[in-house]
């Protein structure tokens, strides 16, 4: 509202009285007045006290209970409960008491751990140092040799028995020594660690060194897992008995801790498919938490028919927010198939996790989904645009007049305070005391100066005549203030009551008629959309009123009345209808009613030849009599003549073309003389009928003279283009339904029920409209 | 002082404090009840918690792009299981939370066990209680008392519970508890240990009134667990039983598969949450309503699915329209069941005697009605033996008491051994001899005025007039009136406000009507917040079961059969 103020303006509003900050509305007030200005607290009370009894008056004038602008019926399951807790319950409280052992954990753990880390990292110094010379191309004896030099062995003499498996060594059971710690097992209990292991473990120690160094790994280093570099080792060690130029003898300890670290290199590289979907669906659903809750604020803004935002921007960000959508619908779908077509189908675990995270994903969508309002159209948005700034003018007005009122009345009593000889001594006090001793009204910030209020600031400034009073010890001159104190609040109170129901029932009569304005607009919005449709069907519609004016004029005038329905026509012409219908005795007068079907078909035609309705056809449509009475008439009245002076065949011929069965206009000319007795007859009123598809009837209807040129092409196209006519109109009417369904949505939203009502009334009206065409083209 | 909400934080910050990725929450179980009162699954799935996995499950795979939160009670057991999970990890990272005060040798233990660094907390969150409601939780321990004392294992496992409890919602009490009990003074003096030993975790910030613990022993008001009862919890539990929130309805004669077990849940049921107070009148209209409601939404929906669009405004509205569905269907299943049962076993009239024998002073008249009801041939066994202990309970000391002849006629009934026992037992469990305070009796001049008014105006609901014991003795002690002879304190300090936070504990179990009376109490007096709490929560049967546990039947057993003899020589 404010973006909407020029700088300049008076500002008028539900203004905070103290920093005159424009808050829009009462709840808003009230609570932007305990936020700020909670510390003042004799004004807040009145204050306050108005904007309760202002409530309570307005709710006992609307005889509405509380805030009720959430309809009763869905507020029991839409809104989230609170689980059955009283409120009083939901004090503020804090997360219970936690201890953490962590400290004490690492202390504990980081003794193992940097016991754990230095053998593994002993152990990769000396295996670098085993496979850093060509071990293939060296002697035997010299490697021995350079293996010593890493590790002193254990002598042989020392270990009688392997320490692993008891066995006794002997000549058979000879002793091995393991490379990498210099202990002594049997050659069962030996293990082999290959060089692709080795270079593995040794270059990612290089890598951590110097990072600069490329990884010299070699391809096959990579092995898949634990289990397939024992095997292979194995098998190949059965083969190769004792030479082992590519492979380095160890401990089973020594491996185990090496193949631990392995592991963990594989597991720090490898990340499964999984996450990384995963991880894509997460950034999807972190883009829609940033988006949509923009994109609500953007819909229920335009929506509102304000123009902070462009439609077209609000459109864009739809779309992307439904494309995100769709990628985490795909995203998760994929989640949930992955590795269902392998061969060792996965773990039930792996699988329950994958539908887990599916089924959150579809409920996050089904979840935010929903809550993405539709936007409004491009016409509507124009409409809620001027229905906006209506609103807004009249608020304006309601606001001034209120203000007006208020100052009146304050002028009034203060007139009558005048009278009373005690304001005027109330007022006479301080004056003369001011320049000696007297007690100045202290200005506490927040402009209370210029409070609009003369009374408010009176209110002011006794209080602090009362303060300074109270800080020099007048105890007698304290007493005197507050007694006139307290009249002035008492007389600020009854006035700021009387003020109060003054507004709310003002408000209330505003919003009744807000409410008829708005349900008028809708309506008019609905027959203006489909005036559209129907752009080409006023040329006719205009002629046929034309028609119909002239006739009763030359030939029975005492029907002039008749004539008025040419403008209550584009109002609201179910009224003209049965006003007309009774008349069908009266060929002059049948006219009129028949005239006005013959708009519909028309509308069709004239829409295909136009393709998409422009802003020209728009303006025509709405003021069809400017453009089209000039030359009117003059076709008009021949027709209209000759209507008349014919005898009653042409009259007939001319019923004809608007009754609806094309078929049988075509065949029995005579047949229908009264449309009305059509058995499809539609109901009452054209608006509703204007969507029916009906076979393109010939629409010159006062033109027998040029009968053949204006008729025929017409009647041509009526049986080739019905359907597609048809196809069409089905699909406006389809767009039309979710439109309405776009207003009571919206109504819904904002409560106001009646509108819903209509509104879902003409839902009902299209549907079974639409049913009938449906039904129509057997 | 909401004990569901204390508990939820809880796991909301174990959640929170993982940070993002995907989970699995290890649990024992106790814990999977305790965070499953409080936490739905789409809830936690939202959360990114997609597994849910028992540390003593052997079938877990390794996933090593799962983090681990680890929510376990500090057990001997669970200790072992973690210290086995982490020597060889099945997921990247570990996220440990005991549920209440952990050894520092356990912590060592599994330090030591860690040797691939893969723990990053180790916390203690003190969610070591099943919290049912805002203001009740329970323990979940049937039978924790052997005859008049503690089974050792048990008395451990409450005040683990309660002291947790205390901790959660941060508050360090001034305990009191009933005199006439050995075993609230027992749990007293255990609370007030751990409180001394763990000082420095129970240093909240002081407020201007101490918060109370006031221990109270179920012996002491044996009527309201055997009473039938009329509001939709209460009710729910005593006809077909709640546990964890978990209905089961397998029993229920022609139930749809997907309906055997239901949950019912005031956290995200708002049919439920609004009506668990109500009683079953009020609960048939509500249900009627919400079934007209549903039915309007139905065929709008269904007569609604012409095009396109209309498909997907219904594609849009399906989640609701399926919840609320799923809402009425449950609804209208459990309290069809219940006015099923109603009607079968004649509880209208049941119930009426029950709250006479409650209530009323009138011996002859309730004897007689006794005696009628037993005739019925509608009155089930449970139903006829618990008419007989309210009796016996009731009029143990009337001159004119004829429990052998009533108990002569539950034989002629054929209602069974077990259940005739019971009827000893319980008033061994809860007669006047074990009573510090009188049930029955008015005793100042206030209660009898107000009972003889009530008398003059007749009862508004005949099947609900009964207020538990636990009413009185919350409404003197928030008008600081509790006797402090009945109800001392422990240690020397006491209380010289009125108090403002009060945490009752029943030994032996609390009941729904009690539970009820705790939530009428918080909504009517401003500034006193109270939370009931118990071993269990109980419905008659479970009460029943609860005193055959504690043995007490036994040491009875003479008198019974002496009353039988005494009756069979008649």
């Amino acid at each position: 509202m404010a973006s909407l103020d020029d700088p300049g303006e008076v500002r008028e509003g539900f203004l905070c009285p103290l920093c005159l900050k424009d808050l829009q509305s009462f709840y808003q007030l009230q609570s932007h007045y305990e936020e700020e200005h909670s510390e003042d607290r004799d004004v807040k009370g009145q204050i306050k006290n108005l904007v309760q009894k202002a409530r309570r008056a307005k709710n006992k004038l609307l005889k509405r209970e509380g805030d009720d602008r959430v309809e009763p019926g869905t507020q029991g399951y839409e809104s989230f409960s609170y689980g059955g807790v009283d409120p009083y319950m939901w004090e503020p409280q804090e997360l219970g008491a936690v201890r953490s052992h962590l400290s004490d954990f690492k202390k504990h753990r980081a003794a193992r751990i940097d016991h754990y880390v230095v053998e593994v990292n002993k152990l990769i110094i000396r295996l670098e140092k085993l496979t850093a010379f060509d071990r293939t191309n060296t002697e035997t004896s010299k490697i021995r040799a350079i293996e010593k030099s890493v590790v002193p062995w254990v002598n042989d003499q020392d270990v009688p028995f392997c320490p692993d498996c008891g066995n006794k060594f002997s000549i058979r059971n000879r002793r091995h020594h393991c490379r990498l710690c210099g202990s002594i097992m049997c050659k069962k209990c030996m293990e082999l660690i290959g060089l692709p292991l080795a270079n593995k473990l040794t270059s990612a120690s290089k890598d951590s060194l110097s990072t600069h160094t490329s990884p010299s790994q070699s391809p096959n280093s990579v092995h898949g897992s634990r289990r397939g570099s024992i095997s292979s080792m194995s098998s190949v060690s059965s083969v190769l008995d004792e030479k082992d130029d590519d492979r380095i003898r160890c401990c089973i300890h020594c491996k185990d801790k090496l193949l631990k670290r392995e592991q963990q290199m594989d597991e720090k590289e490898h990340t499964p498919d999984i996450v990384k979907l995963y991880e894509k669906l997460r950034l999807c659903m972190e883009k829609v938490d940033q988006k949509a809750p923009e994109y609500i604020r953007m819909a229920a803004s335009l929506n509102a028919g304000e123009t902070t935002y462009s439609l077209e921007h609000a459109n864009d960000l739809r779309v992307e927010v439904q494309k995100v959508y769709e990628l985490i619908d795909t995203l998760s779908k994929k989640i949930l198939t992955l590795g269902l077509n392998q061969d060792p189908s996965p773990h039930p675990n792996t699988l329950r996790l994958q539908r887990m995270i599916r089924y959150s994903a579809t409920l996050f969508v089904q979840e935010k989904l929903l809550g993405l309002m539709s936007l409004p159209t491009k016409e509507q948005f124009e409409e809620l645009k001027k229905k906006r700034n209506q609103d807004l003018e009249q608020r304006r007005t309601m606001e001034r007049q209120a203000a007006l009122e208020s100052r009146r009345k304050l002028e009034e009593s203060q007139i009558g305070f005048a009278a009373n000889g005690e304001a005027r001594s109330l007022r006479g006090i301080p004056a003369p005391l001011r320049k000696a001793e007297g007690w100045l009204p202290l200005s506490e910030g927040q402009g209370q100066s210029e409070d609009p209020d003369p009374l408010l600031q009176q209110i002011y400034n006794i209080t602090s005549f009362i303060r300074q009073a109270k800080a020099a010890g007048r105890t007698d001159e304290v007493r005197t203030l507050q007694e006139n104190l307290r009249q002035l609040q008492d007389e600020y109170d009854q006035q700021q009551t009387e003020k109060a129901i003054e507004l709310s029932r003002r408000q209330a009569e505003e919003e009744e008629l807000q409410r008829e304005q708005l349900q008028m607009l809708r309506r008019r919005e609905l027959e203006r959309e489909q005036e559209q449709f129907l752009a080409a069907s006023l040329h006719t519609r205009t002629r046929a009123l034309d028609l119909r004016e002239v006739i009763p004029f030359q030939l029975e005038p005492s029907r002039g009345p008749h004539s008025d329905l040419t403008y209550a026509l584009d109002q609201d012409s179910s009224p003209v209808q049965s006003s007309t219908v009774p008349n069908t005795l009266s060929p002059a007068s049948t006219l009129a009613p028949i005239h006005l079907w013959s708009g519909p078909p028309a509308l069709g035609q004239e829409l295909f030849l136009q393709n998409t309705v422009s802003q020209q056809s728009d303006k025509t449509s709405l003021n069809p009599f400017d453009e089209e009475d000039l030359s009117n008439p003059a076709e008009a009245s021949p027709a209209a003549a000759e209507a008349f002076l014919g005898p009653s065949a042409p009259v007939t011929r001319e019923y004809n073309p608007f009754e609806e069965d094309a078929e049988e206009e075509e065949a029995g000319e005579l047949g229908a003389g009264n449309p009305f007795t059509d058995p499809n007859s539609p109901a009452p009123n054209p608006f509703d009928e204007d969507d029916r598809p009906r076979p393109a009837s010939p629409s010159a209807p006062g033109n027998p003279f040029e009968e053949c040129p204006c008729t025929n092409p017409f009647e041509v196209d009526s049986d080739s283009g019905t359907e597609a006519e048809e196809h069409i109109e089905e699909e406006l009417l389809l767009q039309q339904i979710d439109n309405i369904k776009a207003y009571i949505f919206d109504a819904k939203q904002c409560g106001r029920m009646d509108e819903v009502e209509v509104l879902t009334e003409n839902l009902r009206e299209l549907k079974c409209t639409l049913a009938k065409q449906k039904g129509a083209p057997n | 002082m909401n004990v569901v909400f204390a508990v939820k934080q809880y796991i909301s910050k174990m959640i929170e404090d993982s940070g993002p990725g995907m989970k699995v929450l290890l649990m024992d179980k106790e814990t999977t009840g305790i965070v499953s009162m409080v936490y739905t699954q789409s809830e936690i799935l939202q959360k990114e918690v997609y597994l849910f996995e028992r540390i003593d499950s052997q079938n877990r795979e390794i996933m090593k792009h799962l983090k681990a939160i680890c929510f376990l009670r500090p057990t001997k057991e669970n200790v072992d299981y973690l210290i086995q999970e982490l020597r060889r990890p099945k997921y990247s990272i570990y996220f440990i939370y005991f549920s209440n005060v952990i050894s520092k040798s356990d912590v060592k233990s599994l330090a030591e066990a860690d040797e691939q660094e893969v723990v990053a907390e180790v916390q203690e969150f003190y969610g070591d209680y099943i919290a049912v409601n805002p203001h009740l939780f329970s323990l979940n321990i049937l039978g924790c008392c052997q005859g008049r004392n503690w089974d050792p294992a048990q008395l451990s496992r409450t005040t683990q519970g309660l002291t947790a409890l205390l901790l959660s919602l941060k508050k360090c009490p001034m305990i009191r508890y009933q005199l006439s009990s050995e075993a609230a003074r027992r749990l007293g003096e255990c609370v007030k240990q751990v409180i001394s030993k763990e000082y420095e975790l129970f240093e909240f910030r002081r407020t201007e009134v101490p918060p109370l613990l006031l221990i109270l022993d179920r012996c002491d008001d044996a009527i309201t667990p055997l009473l039938n009862q009329w509001t939709y919890q209460a009710m729910v539990h005593e006809l077909l039983g709640i546990n964890n929130n978990r209905i089961d309805l397998s029993r229920v004669p022609g139930i749809s598969k997907d309906l055997r077990e239901v949950v019912l849940s005031a956290e995200n049921d708002e049919f439920y949450a609004n009506n668990m107070y109500l009683n079953f009148a009020e609960i048939g209209s509500n249900i009627k309503n919400l079934m007209e409601d549903f039915q309007k939404r139905k065929p709008k929906e269904q007569q609604k699915l012409e095009s396109i669009a209309d498909m997907k405004a219904f594609v849009e509205n399906y989640p609701q329209f399926k919840k609320m569905s799923g809402t009425v269907s449950k609804h209208v299943t459990v309290v069809g069941e219940l006015s099923r049962l109603v009607s079968e076993r004649n509880l209208l009239e049941v119930s009426e005697v029950e709250q006479e024998l409650a209530c009323q002073n009138d011996h002859s008249s309730a004897l007689q009605n006794v005696k009628r009801l037993l005739q019925n041939p509608k009155v089930t066994e449970l139903d006829a033996a618990r008419l007989v202990t309210l009796y016996a309970l009731h009029y143990e000391r009337h001159s004119s008491n004829s429990l052998p002849g009533l108990l002569v006629d539950l034989r002629s009934k054929g209602v069974s051994e077990k259940y005739r026992k019971l009827v000893s037992a319980v008033v061994e469990y809860g007669g006047k001899r074990v009573r510090g305070s009188d049930l029955f009796s008015p005793k100042d001049a206030v209660a009898i005025t107000k009972q003889f008014l009530k008398g003059l105006k007749g009862v508004e609901n005949v099947y609900t007039q009964h207020q538990p014991f636990l009413h009185e003795t919350l409404d003197h002690l928030i008008k600081g009136k509790l006797k402090e002879n009945l109800y001392p304190y422990l240690g020397p300090s006491t209380l010289r406000d009125r108090p403002q936070d009060i945490i009752v504990f029943v030994i032996g179990g609390a009941t729904y009507e009690e539970a009820l009376t705790v939530y009428n109490l918080n909504r009517t007096t401003p500034g006193v917040r109270i939370v009931l709490g118990g071993t269990t929560i109980h419905n008659t049967k479970s009460f029943l079961e609860e005193v055959l546990a504690s043995g007490l039947h036994s040491r009875s057993r003479e008198s019974s059969q002496a009353t039988l003899r005494s009756a069979s020589r008649r």
